[in-house]
């Protein structure tokens, strides 16, 4: 069984917030001019992220299935004379090198993973296999226009980020552990963003032949 | 930057390129040939002709279904019917693109069909029926390093994470999105990529490139020796100018008195190549570097794990082919541009760079 402490955790759930609302109350957490060339989700992703990052040794796992849909609606949009910035925007990871590179935050290691019903499991074995002592894990999405109903981009929005420790910290809130098992079964990235904004407790099947326990202490 | 010491073997690898499997792709560089050719950039629709390496008879524009399950197939063959997909053995893939070519193909009025391969997760789906291959799929994505984490990764699961065997296998195929999309950065334009010569003008190629490696414990005659990654996250597009990024993920690599030749990024853009070869020279002084993307085009995601089996293929010939479309003067005098006999050396460094700062390298080495 792999297993790590969940040390601390943030969650952004808009809801039914406009997404230029979104914008708006994201955007004093970012340095004046940056959030002007952000995308909703680099924003969403970077206001969680920054207030857990730590010693500069942290690795990152990220996790979105849709990754940047309105800056990949935006760059579909944009031919015949395609914009060479929605193009950079619209390549997954960019989220979470908008956040980063906002911060000018080197790192040893980002590991960016996209998928379905398998995203949460997958995302959390990277996250427990890496040899970090203290290891980030954010992800979200951020809902689509015309992609969204033809099914190609995100029907919601959220955002969260988590540091897992390996040691106990002095505060846990949670564990997370994954095991192997024949249990049919999956747990979507939104269904997961749902358990940590609710602190809700999970055990069961995470997808792949992973069993997932969440368990808040 | 994480160096992980890795027992891990590579029991089995592949490539394929426009020139075929890695056996035949060797033979071609070998003989000095190009694979990249003029081609609309936005294919049907025209635009300026720039350079490609397209799989014999694909079209850039996709079709639906996409016209490279077929060659993926065929590459896959020796591996296929492995029961991949489970805890036990699980799958890595790596690409960049996936179907997003099906996404602008769906934009441009070619019909709701390319909807079902358009997302990462769809199209991975897709791939997964076809193969026959379980849930236990891994999808990462990061740009041109990401072959090399989906590596890290695997060995990771054979070594930590319960798995008896990991496949890792990437993909990417061009399309008038990737292609229109490096165009407008101007970085793909008229000119043909020269790696790590040092001209007036930069200019990468890109190329369609697939390929696999099953990673094991004690199976096969080369191992993934270490790994390092390191991302700048300095700027989306630019590295640092003083080439610490390079450096950085170069120092996590244990040199030990291995006789290492290296096989660069080299995508023929000038400042990256001049910083990458650069960094190498420091950190490994006479040892040659080739680079192989002026033959075969960038294959983004994938090329950390083409341009593998084309150096585990290299080696297994005793012949590692120099860097194809370049001429003097190069920006450093290590930069190999003819094929070298490579028998005496005990390992080969090979090394990916990717958009915001992102460096990875493995070193291979007999098991």
């Amino acid at each position: 069984m792999l297993e790590r402490y969940l040390e601390s955790l943030r969650t952004d759930d808009p809801g039914a917030e406009a997404p230029a609302a979104t914008r708006e109350r994201l955007k004093p957490r970012f340095a004046p001019g940056a959030a002007r060339r952000m995308t909703l989700l680099g924003m969403m992703v970077g206001a969680s992220l920054h207030e857990l990052l730590g010693p500069a040794d942290d690795s990152i796992v990220y996790s979105s299935s849709f990754g940047e849909g309105t800056a990949l609606e935006g760059f579909l949009e944009s031919f015949p004379t395609p914009s060479p910035t929605l193009f950079q925007t619209s390549i997954h990871p960019s989220a979470a090198q908008q956040a980063l590179i906002g911060r000018q935050r080197a790192l040893p290691e980002l590991l960016p993973l996209a998928g379905g019903p398998e995203l949460v499991a997958q995302a959390a074995l990277a996250a427990l296999l890496a040899p970090a002592e203290r290891v980030l894990w954010c992800g979200g999405e951020e809902r689509g226009t015309w992609l969204r109903e033809a099914g190609l981009a995100s029907d919601r929005s959220f955002a969260f980020a988590l540091a897992l420790t390996r040691a106990r910290p002095a505060a846990p809130l949670a564990r997370l552990a994954l095991e192997i098992s024949d249990q049919p079964g999956a747990l979507a990235l939104p269904a997961w963003f749902d358990l940590l904004h609710a602190r809700r407790a999970w055990s069961g099947a995470a997808g792949g032949g992973w069993h997932l326990r969440l368990e808040w202490l | 930057m994480v160096a992980a010491s890795s027992p891990v073997r590579v029991a089995a690898c592949d490539c394929l390129t426009p020139f075929g499997d890695a056996r035949a792709t060797v033979a071609a560089l070998l003989r000095g040939e190009r694979a990249l050719r003029p081609v609309p950039v936005r294919g049907v629709e025209g635009g300026d002709a720039v350079p490609l390496a397209l799989l014999p008879g694909r079209a850039l524009d996709e079709t639906a279904p996409p016209a490279w399950l077929a060659p993926l197939r065929q590459l896959l063959a020796p591996v296929i019917a492995e029961g991949w997909g489970t805890a036990r053995r699980p799958v890595c893939i790596a690409s960049s693109n996936f179907g997003v070519g099906s996404i602008y193909a769906f934009r441009r009025g070619h019909g709701d069909a390319h909807r079902a391969t358009g997302t990462p997760h769809d199209c991975v789906a897709w791939l997964r029926r076809e193969f026959g291959w379980g849930e236990n799929v891994a999808t990462f994505s990061h740009a041109c390093v990401t072959a090399h984490l989906a590596l890290l990764h695997g060995a990771r699961l054979v070594q930590a994470g319960g798995a008896e065997a990991a496949l890792v296998f990437a993909f990417d195929f061009l399309s008038p999105f990737v292609a229109g999309g490096f165009h407008a950065l101007k970085i793909l334009n008229a000119e043909f990529p020269a790696p790590y010569q040092a001209r007036a003008t930069g200019a990468i190629g890109l190329g369609d490139g697939a390929a696999y490696a099953v990673l094991a414990r004690g199976v096969g005659d080369f191992a993934l020796a270490a790994h390092a990654v390191h991302n700048e996250m300095h700027h989306f597009t630019a590295n640092q100018a003083d080439g610490a990024g390079f450096d950085r993920v170069l120092a996590a690599l244990p040199a030990d008195g291995r006789r290492l030749w290296l096989k660069g990024h080299g995508t023929g853009t000038l400042d990256a190549g001049r910083l990458e070869s650069a960094a190498l020279a420091r950190r490994f002084p006479g040892a040659p570097l080739v680079g192989w993307k002026g033959a075969l085009g960038h294959t983004l995601g994938s090329c950390g794990l083409v341009e593998l089996a084309l150096a585990l293929a290299a080696v297994r010939a005793g012949r590692t082919p120099g860097t194809v479309g370049a001429a003097s003067p190069t920006f450093t005098p290590e930069v190999a541009l003819a094929a070298f006999d490579n028998a005496a050396f005990d390992g080969v460094l090979c090394a990916s760079n990717a958009f915001g700062g992102a460096h990875a390298a493995l070193l291979l080495a007999h098991a």
